[in-house]
């Protein structure tokens, strides 16, 4: 911004009009590109946050068994009744043991598939690319109710292991409902870093080559540091979708014995707003957002750390 | 979480463009307006009822000036009740609304619904409805109700005559015969029902017959009783069912439920009248093969019903037209055309005195080797005992249970603890309300 009259003054006597015209366009065009995304982040992103806070430090009165509830400030009583809340902060340790297990094997297929994409094994690349891909297009629900059918003991097409081992069991189902999370993200991920692994310049390879390194050594030494920030954002991104797990405990609900109404925390949030008490449910949704924020911050400062 | 976010924006545009929000929905100006609009009118109205669309149709053929548009949904605590509390929170909901007796207390503790007994034409409808299910939307209250009676749901015992028949196994009248012939059914190779771990309606309807009675409000404040002697009776007599591994346990209302029916693995069913219908639908294969018989008893030789279900068509508060919405509601609810043709398209079962003397409800009826079936219901429909309230927080109440019903039946804990939880978390919730309650 501070460039733009400068350059203006400098090349004015050259190109008279059209600078002149393009400086004044420039500076509508910011503007215009901004305002549209800064309106839509304001309406769907501030402006909803905003409303979360302050409905969650409200807590409700009335007088009698059907007196009509009377909203109140409540300063932090709803903040006391999620830190009291058992079950919400078991269900937060509940998806972290899910992350710890989930996020690494998920974004280690993703980085083994991308580099056998970009390793030039593999015949028909295009077409691979796009296979991997295609579980994303499915949207997470559906994913959720094919797997809950082949996991069914009675119904799934794999009966004799479906009805010797209840994948739906409490034992089991959080790993079941870690191959759906998987199954459906592990292409996405593996898209972002192939793409990142697409962009090394092809000298950095043949340099190596001179050195004599071979494919498995050029993997390790060159491509997974030089896709190491690809695998950071992956695993901030998993880590933010790890928290708000609600799709796939939602719809395994119906189907399984072992997974309760607060199985996670989004799940908590949705029951505790069907109550309905939007004001707790708003409590929830900010300690989780917290929550999250704290943990992706934690990992991005711990991995800057580290590669320093 | 970006689902929930914009459901909450959608709440808080709505909440500013009506201006003070939750403050004006207070009483008066609603309830003294139950008066008919100016000219044609369009009333909007949400249900789960199966065909409902043809039952709406005939009313707006004939009502050129009061139409009627219909929205359905998922059942009620499958999802409509919770867009219900959404649209009121954000000023938005339909002139009308599906709403099951158990969840009433529920609505209207939130303040969202209309009382319709300002509606003259509602208050003297009254005595055409059966007094209990009346009791149900007024709450004991002669002079308010909050939604107009829609069905019931006397509960008999569906029972696979064919295989009952084949294995020599007696039709049991009390609930010790029941436990008898479920030893049999299992030996045979079947279970004798699937318990609803999950949909803890049908454990409230057992526990209505046995005479538990879960919630009182005197008005000041509300008792909450998960764990009275009754309810403990039914929660260990079906607890060792379970730990007897006599009964599935399949998740109601899934495929595998299904299944369990159609494959001939689960050979009765204690439901309601609109179970009719989740047999034929779900289990097409064993048509002609079921009948139905009264519900067991406790004691040989008594003879009383549970009810599971049974719902009220409600006008919500602030409705622009409520007469309208009352006088469609009336006509949805005790003419004769409508209440056949509810009965024609979902099976519901009247609750007016005058509906359980239609001929329809004469009519044999074929899946159910044409049985008369709906003269066991009309004869428990008049054995259901009137006086059983549901709790203000609902939802959560049955959260909660299912939860611990679906952790017994998984083998951690039994019924009665997770009754035990409930009662705690039920008492919890109410106060997370400000509701009065008697701990």
């Amino acid at each position: 911004m501070t460039m733009t009259p400068t350059m203006t003054t400098v090349e004015e006597p050259a190109t008279k009009a059209p600078r002149r015209g393009g400086a004044i366009r420039y500076g509508r065009a910011v503007p215009f590109f901004v305002v549209p995304f800064g309106l839509l982040f304001i309406l769907f992103y501030l402006l909803p946050i905003g409303y979360a806070i302050v409905q969650s430090l409200y807590t409700v009165e009335r007088t009698g068994t059907f007196g009509p509830a009377r909203e109140v400030f409540g300063g932090l009583e709803q903040y006391r009744r999620v830190f009291a809340d058992g079950p919400f902060w078991a269900s937060i340790g509940r998806v972290l043991l899910f992350g710890v297990v989930q996020v690494p094997v998920m974004l280690g297929l993703a980085l083994l598939l991308a580099l056998l994409l970009d390793s030039g094994l593999v015949k028909g690349r295009r077409f691979f690319r796009l296979a991997f891909f295609v579980p994303y297009a499915v949207p997470g629900v559906i994913a959720a109710i094919m797997w809950g059918f082949l996991y069914s003991p009675n119904l799934s097409p794999l009966k004799p292991v479906t009805s010797a081992v209840d994948l739906l069991s409490a034992d089991f189902v959080l790993w079941a409902m870690a191959n759906v999370v998987t199954w459906v993200y592990v292409g996405y991920n593996m898209l972002i870093i192939y793409s990142s692994l697409l962009a090394i310049p092809a000298e950095v390879y043949e340099a190596a080559r001179l050195d004599g390194a071979g494919p498995a050594r050029i993997a390790w030494s060159i491509k997974i540091p030089l896709v190491l920030p690809a695998i950071v954002l992956t695993t901030v991104f998993s880590i933010i979708g790890t928290l708000q797990l609600l799709a796939e405990p939602q719809v395994f609900r119906s189907f399984s014995s072992a997974v309760s109404s607060t199985y996670t925390p989004n799940l908590t949030v949705y029951s505790t707003s069907s109550v309905p008490n939007f004001n707790l449910a708003a409590a929830f949704s900010v300690v989780l957002a917290l929550t999250t924020f704290v943990l992706s911050f934690a990992f991005l400062k711990f991995t800057s750390r580290s590669a320093r | 979480m970006r689902k929930r976010l914009s459901a909450v924006l959608i709440s808080a545009l709505a909440l500013s463009a009506c201006g003070s929000g939750g403050d004006d929905s207070s009483d008066g100006a609603a309830a003294a307006s139950c008066a008919p609009s100016s000219g044609p009118v369009t009333i909007t109205y949400t249900t789960w009822i199966p065909g409902i669309e043809n039952v709406v149709k005939a009313w707006n053929d004939k009502n050129p000036t009061i139409q009627v548009k219909v929205q359905t949904g998922p059942n009620g605590n499958g999802g409509t009740y919770q867009n219900f509390f959404n649209q009121l929170k954000a000023g938005n909901p339909p002139d009308l609304g599906h709403i099951e007796y158990d969840a009433l207390p529920s609505f209207r503790v939130q303040d969202g619904l209309l009382d319709v007994a300002s509606c003259d034409i509602v208050a003297q409808a009254k005595d055409q409805f059966i007094p209990w299910t009346w009791n149900q939307v007024s709450f004991g209250d002669e002079k308010s109700a909050w939604g107009i009676p829609q069905d019931s749901g006397p509960m008999a015992l569906f029972y696979r005559a064919d295989l009952f028949e084949k294995n020599g196994i007696a039709i049991p009248k009390t609930w010790d015969e029941y436990a008898a012939a479920a030893e049999k059914v299992k030996a045979a190779g079947g279970y004798i029902t699937n318990f609803s771990q999950s949909d803890i309606n049908q454990f409230a309807g057992f526990t209505w017959q046995a005479g538990g009675r879960w919630f009182a409000n005197d008005g000041q404040q509300w008792t909450v009783n998960l764990t009275d002697d009754k309810t403990k009776k039914v929660a260990d007599y079906w607890q060792s069912l379970i730990s007897k591994k006599l009964v599935s346990t399949v998740p109601p209302w899934t495929t595998e439920w299904d299944n369990a029916y159609n494959s001939s693995s689960a050979w009765t069913w204690v439901s309601a009248v609109w179970g009719a219908n989740s047999i034929m639908s779900g289990a097409p294969r064993t048509a002609g093969k079921w009948r139905v018989a009264p519900m067991p008893q406790w004691s040989a030789g008594e003879n009383v019903a549970g009810n599971w279900g049974g719902s009220a068509t409600a006008i919500f508060k602030n409705s622009k037209h409520p007469y309208e919405a009352a006088k469609f509601a009336l006509w949805l609810n005790t003419s004769e055309e409508a209440l056949a043709l509810l009965n024609k398209e979902a099976q519901l079962y009247p609750a007016t005195t005058a509906g359980t003397t239609y001929s329809y409800l004469a009519n044999p009826v074929g899946f159910y080797g044409d049985q008369k079936i709906y003269e066991v219901f009309a004869e428990a429909a008049t054995k259901v005992t009137p006086d059983f309230t549901w709790g203000p927080t609902m939802t959560s109440t049955y959260a909660n249970a299912s939860d611990g019903f679906k952790a017994a039946v998984s083998g951690k804990g039994t019924l009665s603890d997770a009754l035990a939880a409930t009662q705690k978390s039920t008492v919890e919730t109410l106060k997370s309300q400000a509701i009065p309650v008697k701990e």
